[in-house]
């Protein structure tokens, strides 16, 4: 029996829809907060989020802190599993310093075009990003110290393949830090089979 | 699941209340849904 109620293809352009309206469009409205809000909701340092442009912050849409148990170390380097317009990625990159890397990682053409124009613009150049999938992510393995996401998991159809994914690009020792959802009552079976509930 | 995947010392921190006031605030209630730090470890 396999545990992929949905189909991973079709999952995929729905999400990569919502993600483009928030890319494009930060200020309307969600079934989920956006931006300095959200992120002063979820408890990020506030030093670290005035740092960073607008640009880098309002398309944020994440779900909860994956710095929260545990901030990164310097000279570390980090993968950001669904990096989005970047926020996590930057926080990331001011954690680990200069001497450390980033790599994003996302597969909406609006968030990359967002997130790489943020990079060149502050002129970090130890935060790359690149397109592509949780699944199949494009980095060596072993090469992570840390992977990062935040509320990305949850919108991927086959969560085992994400975590093989992720487990293979880091190295022996390396550490998941990550944020998502979770809930507390089953999700009837139907539910978790209507593709429209996944993303709304 | 992180344990099936092969990680090790995992750690769940406290839940946040991620959709509260939002317009998916009444779906995240009906199942208990909020938002979760988790820290694991590969194996060395």
């Amino acid at each position: 029996m396999t545990d992929v109620l949905v189909d991973a293809d079709a999952l995929r352009e729905q999400v990569k829809e919502k993600y483009r309206e928030v890319a494009l469009d930060p200020d309307a409205t969600f079934h989920f907060h956006t931006g300095r809000t959200q992120a002063a909701r979820l408890g990020y340092e506030p030093a670290a989020v005035d740092a960073l442009p607008d640009r880098a912050v309002e398309s944020f849409a994440g779900v909860g802190n994956p710095f929260s148990l545990r901030r990164l170390d310097t000279a570390e380097r980090v993968v950001d599993v669904g990096s989005g317009a970047g926020f996590d990625s930057f926080i990331a990159a001011g954690q680990v310093g200069s001497a450390g890397s980033v790599v994003g990682v996302d597969m909406t053409d609006e968030m990359l075009e967002k997130s790489r124009h943020t990079a060149a613009s502050l002129g970090v150049t130890h935060v790359e990003f690149r397109d592509g999938l949780a699944e199949s992510l494009p980095v060596e393995d072993g090469w992570a110290d840390a992977v990062i996401s935040n509320g990305v998991i949850n919108l991927c159809a086959d969560k085992k393949a994400v975590f093989a994914e992720i487990f293979r690009v880091l190295r022996p020792g390396g550490r998941l830090q990550i944020a998502d959802i979770a809930n507390g009552r089953p999700v009837p079976p139907e539910a978790l089979r209507d593709i429209d509930l996944w993303t709304g | 699941m992180l344990e099936d995947s092969g990680f090790v010392d995992v750690v769940i921190g406290p839940p946040v209340d991620t959709f509260g006031g939002s317009q998916g605030e009444e779906k995240a209630r009906s199942y208990e849904v909020f938002g979760y730090a988790f820290l694991a470890r590969k194996p060395a």
